[in-house]
């Protein structure tokens, strides 16, 4: 059975933050919540790396053992979801994450947080597949569509992988073996020719 | 005691007004009671395991992003 997996080519992140803003819209997150970003390390000097985040669908995910309703479930193909019906926003799982992926619609304590948001790998929530409901509290579920997260799909760099972990590991491991210089982009040489090495 | 007769003046109105919100819960709790159902069926939820099955097809779709990220 396939485990889907993000995995992010910090040698190919130009922290364009196409992904953030395509996940947004194909999903119509709400204000104050960002189910990706860009995290940039060393900005501005030599060797500064761009990594992009979201949730990382945890084999042995923190959130759902923290969770006091229970509200997380992983499905078959390893993708952690939760249902917004049972959550209380207590925030718990906010602090369990090493990737503070679950984001709040609103600033508060306890319960006043509203329901957490998180990505959801564009694969839904508990109600009907492509139903108007499972729309409005969890965006569209391209998985359902035989599609994969429009984050990684419409990466101009192809920085961003999803999909099969294995398939996706052995795309980045020819990846690897072949570069030996620069990102191995196209084109990397020629821009940036011996002043950037990684 | 000028500022106890503002109270008690005001009071009325006060009881008033939570009148009308409390009036106004009760309405939208016996108006939602009825949408309720309704909206139920329309929403179905999956079951625990339909949820929890896998969606992930490989598809022609994902091959062609596949093949794009390779060399």
């Amino acid at each position: 059975m396939a485990r889907m997996k993000f995995l992010c080519d910090a040698d190919r992140c130009i922290e364009c933050n196409a992904c953030v803003t395509a996940c947004k819209n194909e999903h119509e997150v709400p204000w104050g919540i960002n189910r990706r970003r860009v995290v940039t390390i060393n900005d501005g000097k030599p060797g500064e790396r761009s990594v992009s985040m979201a949730c990382m669908h945890c084999t042995d995910a923190p959130c759902a053992a923290v969770c006091p309703v229970d509200c997380f479930y992983t499905t078959a193909d390893g993708v952690v979801l939760h249902s917004k019906d049972l959550c209380i926003g207590c925030g718990y799982c906010f602090y369990a994450c090493p990737f503070g992926a679950p984001q709040y619609p609103r600033v508060g304590n306890f319960g006043s947080r509203g329901k957490m948001d998180k990505c959801t790998y564009c694969a839904g929530g508990p109600e009907a597949d492509g139903s108007a409901a499972e729309y409005a509290k969890y965006g569209s579920n391209r998985l359902a569509e035989g599609k994969l997260p429009l984050c990684a799909e419409m990466c101009s760099t192809k920085a961003l992988l999803a999909g099969d972990g294995e398939i996706i590991a052995s795309i980045y491991r020819e990846r690897v073996l072949k570069r030996g210089y620069g990102s191995g982009a196209w084109g990397w040489s020629t821009a940036y020719k011996e002043t950037v090495k990684t | 005691m000028r500022k106890d007769r503002e109270v008690r003046d005001a009071k009325p109105a006060i009881d008033g007004r939570r009148g009308f919100l409390k009036g106004a819960g009760i309405a939208a709790a016996a108006a939602a009671a009825v949408v309720a159902p309704v909206a139920g069926e329309a929403q179905a939820t999956e079951s625990r395991s339909d949820a929890r099955k896998a969606r992930y097809r490989e598809t022609d779709h994902v091959r062609r992003f596949y093949a794009t990220n390779r060399y």
